[in-house]
């Protein structure tokens, strides 16, 4: 037998009941295109995570004030940073660029429009740490700092809902009846792990302090954000940083901290575990109906021998080999576990491509692994649901099947 | 004869079927005879009489509890299932009552079906499977499918699927069981044929008289035992009288 003949052999068997066949290729269809996009939703999802801990750099560092937790109660947002903890930690040498972080809503006003978006004071360094890029003009540097001026970087998103030109460079916008000066504006970035990028007005922190908020304590800080140079070690650092702060803030051994550090790196790394574990999960449930799609094409090559008996008969009688007939009735099950898993390939290749691009307009992640998958599924499923029915062909009694009616 | 080259030599054959409730039923006793090439013998016998399990081990789908058997000089009687089907795939070409053709199969490819198990190159089994249709009158039917033939001409397919493997021996159970008399007669006349002009070996089952009168030699099996072997006599009456050797 050549494999033309095993080929010709099992396509008249299987497109002899075609109603049949169409069923079961529909289990295995259905089994693998549900594995194909729940692979996709995983990827994506991934893939989604690591664009936004990208676009910040998982070499950044966040401190926050006060304590993680402390006998299941928050101990609140006491103002534990300052913008001096900021600057010490700038001495350290692993880091490259240190802000302090404060933040505040921010009712806007241009012309006679207004917009609600968030506010930001931080230092010139804001860029190096959340890789901001600028549209047009310039960010604001130290000395605005120092003088507390009323300079104003805009997102694009912001400027384009107040409505000002293309260009807002030099437009004035009010804040709580200060005016502001814009003099930049950033780049496009998109949304991220930290909420829209796009939106917001970045002000030197001295100006937000002492002029929005009125602060009574001006070097009280909600949040010092850095970077680590490329080739720095994050969990070194992160020592360097606690040790650091535990010693400015006077903290006895037995004390908690009375910050939180965030190590970007950790947290992308248990992102990326949790939906790890969470694309297993999707796999496995929808592994359950290729399951049954394979069952599928065991009862129907059981039924298949049962019904074919005397056909088996036939073919012994005129001297097939026992070999033979598994290989005949294992490559119909292989040619229906094929047929349904190139069909579930494609449709669930389209499906996750098509939803993805054109209604959720995301580029979904294509890879190779569903490709891999159906073909491993093909022959896996195949040989395991035809290799029952096919030993149970090949050691039917010629005799006995001749005479079976 | 035109050969005396031997071709069935059975010697001395049982077979003893174990029954379900336990104990053993003795169907063949000492079962002893040659078939040489070139003749047409039809082995006879009521139902019951162990006619059908002689067919089935002389057809090597059987082995037999004792005894040998010697098919074309080869001692058959202790091979695998799967050495038999070699055996019957290269020496023997079955003839059945039932046709037992492919259903969903042309009549092209049930009789090429033979020649795909031996393993030939495509070209050859078109070439000769055609060329049997063409002996049997059918080369116009070579697309049809059984379903569209008469009885007749199904058990001609059948006889062309029998011939295509070039067998040592044509072994064929009840041929004309299952058609009217006159097709019967047309097969039968048609053995005859193929006996006469191309000296091909036939061992035909039967139960009926009228049709073991076409072969050249007869053998009558009673309860398990032979009890006629020779030329085919003018009267049923002969065997009935017949003892048991």
């Amino acid at each position: 037998m050549t494999f033309n003949d095993i080929l010709k052999e099992s396509w008249l068997s299987v497109s002899g009941n075609k109603m049949r066949s169409f069923l079961t290729v529909l289990g295995i269809v259905i089994g693998v295109m549900a594995v194909v996009i729940m692979v996709a939703v995983g990827e994506t999802v991934q893939k989604q995570i690591t664009d936004q801990f990208s676009s910040l750099g998982t070499n950044t560092i966040m401190i926050r004030a006060g304590a993680a937790q402390s006998g299941g109660i928050r101990t609140g947002n006491r103002q534990t940073l300052t913008t001096d903890d900021a600057e010490f930690i700038a001495k350290l040498p692993d880091v490259m660029a240190v802000t302090p972080v404060q933040n505040s809503g921010a009712q806007i006003i241009y012309g006679n429009k207004n917009w609600s978006s968030s506010m930001v004071g931080a230092y010139p360094d804001y860029t190096t740490v959340q890789n901001v890029e600028m549209e047009y003009g310039t960010f604001f540097d130290t000395s605005a700092v120092r003088n507390a001026s009323t300079y104003a970087v805009i997102g694009p998103t912001t400027a384009k809902e107040l409505g000002m030109p293309d260009n807002p460079v030099g437009e004035v916008i009010r804040v709580q009846n200060t005016p502001f000066v814009v003099i930049g504006m950033t780049k496009a970035k998109g949304d991220s792990a930290m909420g829209s990028q796009d939106d917001m007005l970045i002000v030197p922190i001295t100006t937000l302090k002492k002029r929005i908020q009125g602060s009574r304590f001006p070097n009280a800080v909600s949040m010092i954000a850095l970077k680590l140079y490329p080739d720095a070690d994050n969990t070194i650092a992160t020592n360097q940083i606690t040790a650091l702060l535990r010693d400015r803030h006077k903290l006895k051994d037995d004390a908690e901290d009375d910050f939180q550090i965030m190590d970007m790196k950790q947290v992308m790394e248990t992102m990326n575990t949790v939906t790890g574990y969470m694309k297993l999960l999707l796999i496995a449930i929808a592994a359950v109906s290729l399951l049954v799609g394979a069952i599928g094409i065991m009862n129907m090559m059981l039924v298949s021998v049962a019904e074919r008996t005397r056909e088996i008969g036939i073919r012994k009688a005129i001297g097939a080999r026992e070999r033979q007939i598994i290989i005949q009735f294992l490559s119909e099950s292989i040619l229906i576990s094929f047929m349904g898993s190139m069909a579930g390939l494609l449709i669930g290749v389209g499906l996750s491509q098509g939803v993805g691009r054109l209604i959720m307009h995301y580029n979904v992640p294509f890879s190779a692994w569903p490709v891999l998958l159906s073909v491993t599924v093909a022959v896996v499923v195949g040989l395991a649901s035809g290799v029952v029915p096919a030993l149970k062909a090949a050691k039917l009694n010629p005799i006995d099947s001749l005479r079976y009616e | 004869m035109k050969s005396s080259e031997t071709i069935i030599s059975l010697k001395d054959i049982t077979k003893i079927f174990p029954l379900e409730m336990g104990g053993a039923q003795q169907v063949l006793f000492d079962i002893t005879f040659k078939v040489h090439a070139g003749e047409f013998v039809a082995i006879m016998g009521p139902s019951g009489s162990g006619k059908s399990t002689c067919m089935n081990i002389i057809g090597a789908l059987d082995t037999p509890s004792g005894g040998t058997y010697e098919l074309y000089g080869r001692d058959i009687t202790n091979m695998t299932s799967d050495e038999l089907a070699v055996i019957r795939n290269e020496y023997i070409g079955f003839v059945f009552q039932q046709f037992n053709l492919l259903s969903k199969r042309s009549v092209l490819d049930n009789v090429m079906l033979p020649l795909m198990y031996r393993g030939l190159p495509m070209h050859e089994r078109v070439s000769r499977a055609r060329e049997m249709l063409k002996r049997v009158g059918l080369e116009k039917f070579e697309s049809y499918l059984p379903s569209q033939l008469s009885g007749g001409m199904k058990q001609r397919v059948a006889i062309a699927r029998a011939l295509a493997g070039d067998p040592k021996l044509i072994l064929a159970d009840e041929p004309t069981g299952a058609l009217d008399s006159k097709m019967g007669h047309e097969i039968l006349q048609f053995f005859k044929q193929l006996n006469r002009e191309m000296g091909i070996t036939i061992v035909m089952i039967t139960h009926e008289f009228d049709i073991a009168k076409y072969a050249s030699r007869l053998i009558h099996i009673r309860d398990g035992h032979i009890n006629y072997d020779g030329p085919v006599p003018k009267n049923e009456s002969v065997l009935q009288k017949a003892k048991k050797k």
